[in-house]
């Protein structure tokens, strides 16, 4: 502590700007409580700046990329060139403007901006050194605190990311040259999102992945179906197999893996990307000076209503467990902000939705059947194949499927698992089902536009039921 | 050597237990495929559990006498061969929590959807409501489909813990759709009673069916005749679901039409057969549907739904009564004490009930055990500006009929004054209802639920009576009476409503009887 330092002070303290600070400070401000965000990086965090926004828009650019090229069955022959750096400019466009939005919005509504990186002095003060030589610190005293300080890539040994050939997902999706080969560390939704957006921009891509199947978490008919559309892409997969160590070799490198029986490969390439998860920044943040408790594995425990062990302190997004998913930390921001003015706000969700940009897209929300059976409801399950869909077959996208789960005596809808075109649209439907308590027969009984993807859903609500029109029904 | 779990397969007619009889092998026996190892019952029959292999008994996981889920395992076998046989799947699985918490009621109809603990339907907004009105969520009873949880529910649950959870009543007012010609109940015992309940029952009971089967021609005649197909009561299945026919259709329309034309007559004002929303008029009233009026509704509609009630009826010739106690009046009156016939009608019942423990009774469903109860705990229905409220007599086999008389009078001014206690309306373990005190000689009382018995009174009335015998001299009008004589006579009508699942119809009759000889010769009670 520099002596004579005079702590500014402020009702609500946000640390972190991601999706889970930046809805928390906004609508705490909205609420009318002093409050200051602290932000060392870029507002947006994580998800703006180096995950779902600049992913999805090169998911996007490449699906162009891919579609002009593989659209000669629809009578249209192309030879697209892709300009990455063109590209990766076109990204950053969008990903500042959303950023640039946050950062009005914020200060529109009030909010205190800090830069700097933000750590508890106490209970009630956290102390925050600004970046640069002689740019000093200063002190903030707080009345209640909120942590949304997200979290980072996993490194695993001998795979430090230097950006170079050793790349986090943010490094890939900063690239400003299209690497011809790649090798692709982890099967997981990160991985398999990257892996395709390089595949379809031309790379070679080879996936290893210790487990032994792709999207673990995943049910396997749902993931079996992005392995193969995947596979078809170019993609090569090999299970079973770690990550060992790597080394420089002509032009590139080569990546060595090892199974479990010691057996070791090696696969030539000009970069690697570890895609293999993501943990919790909380060891920066000098938690046991504000007595908050951390798990084993660095995230905070909470409580219903966002609260951590210390009274005033609230934790939100990454920084409070899994799921790690931005929808899910600007709810729990929302409901930190309400709850600290004294708003009866909860986390009461029944489900929350995942989304996988692969090709074709993964929706999920609420339980799967064996989750159901486990939880004690009698699941009855209707389907509805992509195939059997009017606009997916006019999208030249009949892979995949709508499955609706639901709890046979009341009707009442449990969970989806979407693989298609759209899937992250589609789950929202289920999603508003689940939480207003629909049944199956609301959602067969709700008419869809036609042609629509859409559609699947209420046929599979139908299919469910044993009156569906367009497939057989089970 | 491999072991061979085995499940009690699926009995069949959609049960989901039933009840091992007995072991036909003992462990160690060897047994062959399909030879029979286990009777099991069910509701509608013994069947024999064949053995899946040819093995020994390792295991007997069941015992005799047990009722058992069905997809539990049973037995264990030991077979011969390598790997350990995988059981094909017989039936669905029985998920354990549900297994444990659902409780089945005969009849399917209105069975209760379990949920699994933590999870509540309901919207975010009614998540919400309840936040703000600090009512827990997972305690409020959901009204919508599959008891999904809306924002009424939860205010009304909010409005109900503030007042009184207290009147327990049942409801004596004649049941509309009382006069709704409906198929006849298949309860011989329940004769008039059950006849006239049943299609109200059942009506209410389908129409909480989803879905019905039924032809074209046969919607479109429900169409017609503006009947919910959903409503129209029916045994038939087809596929498993329930299924109508045209004549269903017709008989119900009929009754329904019926129904409402006496309801339209009774209130003389809508023609029979239109819908009162038509008819709903700027000066019409809304009166919230609340506080006790709706507890004495969810009470009613809980006992309706829960217990399967049958009425007998029976009228009971009460002139002896009448005289002694308007005799006896004028020495209570010196005492301070208004007599009125209530005290006799509850020591009749008290009497009855000493022989007749059935109907004394409650039902523990989920102990599955009756349990007869050894206080006579009479409770009184009483009409107040509030609505039905039952307070209870303690001990009323042991109190005189002057401190019946006066404890009863003190309860009932409190309940009129809605200054009785809680406590005061709990414990009963029978009901007294006396419609016939505004007038009206039959009605189907509901019963004040878990109680399985509840009596209706009806107006005492002169009316002409065969007199049969005069034997003892009783009966015996102006000096002499000739056997088969008609002379006008005092008669009050008596409806007992009893829980079917309990007592069976010839109880009922026995126990009215019983109640009808005390009544008809009220110097019996001395005795008592």
């Amino acid at each position: 502590m520099v002596v004579g330092d005079i702590a500014t002070g402020t009702e609500v303290l946000v640390v972190g700007a991601g999706p889970g600070g930046y809805v928390a400070a906004i609508r705490a401000a909205q609420l009318g409580l002093d409050t200051t965000l602290v932000e060392r990086d870029a507002y947006g965090g994580t998800c703006l700046n180096y995950g779902c926004i600049p992913s999805k828009a090169l998911v996007t650019a490449s699906d162009v990329a891919y579609a002009a090229r593989e659209a000669e069955e629809m009578g249209i022959h192309a030879d697209p060139a892709v300009d990455m750096k063109g590209m990766v400019s076109w990204k950053d466009g969008v990903v500042d403007q959303l950023t640039g939005g946050v950062e009005k919005l914020c200060k529109a509504n009030g909010v205190n901006l800090v830069e700097g990186t933000a750590e508890f002095a106490d209970e009630r003060k956290v102390r925050v050194a600004h970046d640069g030589e002689g740019q000093g610190s200063e002190s903030i005293e707080f009345e209640h605190a909120i942590i949304s300080t997200g979290s980072r890539p996993v490194q695993i040994p001998n795979f430090e990311f230097d950006g170079e050939y050793v790349l986090s997902s943010r490094h890939a999706l900063a690239l400003d040259t299209l690497p011809e080969s790649l090798v692709v560390v982890g099967a997981g939704y990160i991985g398999m999102e990257l892996g395709t957006v390089f595949a379809k921009l031309g790379t070679d891509v080879t996936v290893v992945e210790m487990l032994d199947s792709a999207l673990p978490g995943y049910e396997d008919d749902v993931a079996r179906i992005v392995r193969s559309r995947a596979e078809d892409l170019g993609i090569e997969f090999h299970f079973g197999e770690a990550a060992k160590d790597w080394e420089r070799s002509g032009d590139g490198i080569t990546v060595r893996t090892e199974d479990g029986e010691g057996t070791v490969s090696e696969f030539g390439a000009e970069k690697v990307l570890v895609a293999v998860g993501r943990s919790p920044v909380t060891d920066t943040l000098n938690l046991e000076a504000a007595g908050v408790e951390t798990d084993e594995r660095g995230f905070v425990p909470t409580d219903d209503r966002a609260r951590t062990n210390v009274e005033h302190v609230y934790a939100v997004g990454d920084v409070a467990g899994e799921p790690m998913l931005a929808h899910k930390a600007m709810k729990e921001g929302q409901v930190a902000a309400e709850v600290i003015a004294g708003e009866p706000s909860a986390l009461d969700y029944q489900s929350v939705p995942a989304a996988v940009f692969t090709d074709p897209e993964i929706g999920t929300v609420g339980m799967t059947e064996a989750e159901a059976e486990e939880a004690g409801f009698e699941p009855v399950v209707g389907q509805m194949p992509m195939r059997a869909s009017g606009r997916a077959l006019t999208m030249n996208e009949g892979d995949g499927f709508v499955r609706i789960v639901a709890d046979g005596p009341s009707g009442f809808v449990l969970g989806a698992q979407i693989v298609a075109p759209e899937a992250s649209e589609l789950v929202a439907e289920l999603t508003l089902a689940i939480e207003m308590g629909a049944t199956l027969e609301d959602v067969a009984a709700t008419i869809h536009v036609h042609p629509t993807l859409s559609e699947a859903v209420m046929e599979a609500a139908e299919n469910a039921q044993g009156h569906a029109i367009h497939t057989l029904n089970r | 050597m491999a072991t061979r779990e085995f499940k009690l397969p699926d009995v069949g007619e959609g049960l989901t237990e039933a009840e091992i009889v007995g072991w036909l092998v003992e462990e160690g026996d060897a047994v062959t495929e399909d030879q029979p190892v286990a009777e099991a019952e069910t509701d509608k029959a013994v069947v024999e559990v064949p053995s899946p292999v040819d093995g020994t008994v390792k295991e007997i996981r069941a015992e005799a006498g047990e009722v058992v889920p069905v997809g539990e395992v049973i037995i264990v076998f030991e077979t011969e061969g390598g790997e350990a046989a995988e059981e094909p799947e017989t039936g669905r699985p029985e998920p354990e929590a549900a297994a444990g918490a659902a409780e089945e009621v005969p009849g399917g109809g209105t069975e209760e959807v379990s949920t699994p603990e933590g999870r509540v339907f309901a919207a975010p907004s009614a998540r919400r409501l309840a936040r703000e009105l600090g009512v827990d969520i997972a305690e409020v009873e959901g009204s919508g489909p599959g008891g999904r949880v809306g924002e009424a529910d939860v205010r009304a649950h909010a409005e109900g813990a503030g007042e009184a959870e207290a009147s327990q009543a049942p409801e004596p007012e004649a049941e509309r759709g009382g006069s709704a010609a409906g198929r006849a109940s298949d309860d011989g015992a329940g004769a008039g009673g059950a006849d006239v309940s049943a299609p109200a029952a059942s009506a209410v009971e389908v129409a909480e069916r989803d879905r019905t089967l039924a032809a074209p021609a046969t919607r479109r005649l429900a169409e017609e005749r503006g009947v919910d197909l959903n409503a129209v009561p029916t045994d038939e299945e087809r596929d498993g679901r329930p299924f109508v026919a045209p004549e269903q259709v017709v008989a119900y329309a009929e009754a329904q039409e019926e129904a409402q034309a006496a309801d339209a007559a009774a209130i003389g004002a809508a023609p029979a057969g239109v819908s009162p929303e038509r008819y709903e008029a700027a000066e019409d009233e809304r009166v919230p549907y609340r506080g006790i009026r709706r507890t004495i509704g969810a009470q009613m509609a809980r006992s309706k739904y829960t217990a399967p009630h049958v009425t007998h009826h029976d009228e009971v010739d009460v002139t002896e009564l009448v005289a002694v106690r308007s005799e006896l009046k004028e020495v209570a009156a010196e005492r301070g004490v208004s007599l009125t016939y209530m005290p006799f009608v509850i020591r009749a019942v008290v009497a009855a009930l000493r022989e007749f423990p059935y109907l004394n009774s409650t039902l523990d469903e989920e102990a599955e055990e009756i349990v007869l109860r050894k206080d006579y705990n009479v409770g009184v229905a009483v009409a107040t500006d509030a609505g039905l409220m039952v307070p209870v007599i303690r001990n009323a086999d042991r109190k005189g009929m002057l401190r019946l008389s006066s404890e009863l009078s003190d309860l009932v001014e409190k309940a009129r004054e809605r200054t009785i206690s809680r406590e005061e309306m709990q414990g009963g373990t029978f009901t007294i209802t006396n419609f016939g005190a505004i007038g009206g000689e039959y009605a189907t009382p509901i019963i004040n639920y878990p109680e399985t018995a509840i009596l209706g009174l009806g107006a005492i009335k002169k009316k002409p009576r065969v007199v049969e015998s005069d034997a003892s001299g009783a009966h015996r009008e102006n000096g002499t009476a000739v056997s088969g004589e008609v002379v006008p006579r005092y008669v009050m009508t008596l409806s007992l409503s009893i829980d079917h699942r309990v007592i069976d119809g010839a109880q009922a009759a026995a126990f009215t009887n019983r109640v009808m000889e005390y009544l008809e010769d009220p110097s019996l009670l001395l005795l008592e």
